[in-house]
């Protein structure tokens, strides 16, 4: 029994200039950014870049205040399941503090994060085709 | 040079055994028994856990030196490294050298790039 993951979904490195860190890893390792967006409610930049079935997701501000050393850090985990609810429901019923699943950035994904007792790993869940897309179409 | 994959993430954590049966027993991510063990070279012991087509790495210090140790000194737990294969570890090194990149030599097929050259990530390539 666990979360039921299917594969790591996204790993994050977390940055005061995601912009440059994003195309510093891009340029260097040859990975293409996909996608860049600003975290609803939030000033922060996101960048995507994926390597077969992980992302590397690039988090910080868009740039770097001036005069400031461009500093990331490689932060944490998301993992892909098939039933986020079971699997918050699962860990909760050892003791773990779980944050309800919630909309994510992706598009009909919802997510949640676990808020300790991972090692020292900031840890979330993501299910996909969780919630209808919007603009979608049946 | 093309970045082909995720291999591992690399976690440092205090209590290798007390780590690989929290992760088995309540989130399923079982360790490869064919894996890991003691490194007495590299001062660590290490557990790998398959997640889907990549691995979490748990890695703990055995001694009081090395970067294992340090960061165990500086930050306890947490993520430490990120791994991604390449197909040719040679062309890879030789391709970041060229654009200025500090990266060690090659050793059975494993490079690390300093974090100078990744704004502090520490990012290891290998070739499987």
């Amino acid at each position: 029994m666990g979360v039921g993951a299917t594969h790591i979904d996204h790993i994050v490195i977390s940055s005061n200039d995601s912009g440059t860190v994003a195309q510093t890893f891009a340029d260097n390792l040859g990975i293409e950014i996909k996608r860049k967006m600003i975290r609803p409610g939030t000033s922060a930049q996101l960048a995507f870049a994926k390597l077969q079935e992980v992302i590397l997701e690039f988090a910080g501000p868009p740039e770097v205040k001036p005069g400031e050393e461009v500093k990331a850090r490689l932060w944490g985990l998301v993992v892909a399941v098939d039933d986020i609810d079971s699997a918050v429901a699962h860990l909760r019923d050892l003791g773990y503090n779980v944050g309800d699943p919630s909309k994510a950035v992706q598009p009909g994904a919802k997510i949640a994060t676990v808020k300790a007792g991972t090692a020292g790993v900031p840890f979330a869940m993501i299910q996909y085709n969780a919630l209808p897309i919007e603009g979608a179409t049946a | 040079m093309k970045a082909k994959r995720i291999d591992h993430v690399g976690i440092v954590v205090k209590d290798l055994e007390a780590a690989v049966a929290t992760y088995g027993r309540n989130f399923g991510f079982n360790a490869d028994s064919n894996r890991g063990g003691e490194v007495p070279a590299l001062g660590i012991k290490n557990a790998f856990l398959p997640v889907g087509e990549s691995d979490l790495e748990f890695i703990q210090p055995t001694g009081e030196e090395g970067p294992v140790a340090q960061f165990a000194k500086d930050r306890g737990e947490g993520t430490f490294m990120l791994s991604i294969e390449v197909d040719d570890i040679d062309g890879a090194v030789e391709h970041l050298r060229s654009l200025g990149a500090r990266v060690g030599n090659p050793n059975n097929g494993i490079a690390f790039v300093s974090m100078k050259s990744t704004h502090g990530v520490n990012l290891q390539l290998v070739q499987r």
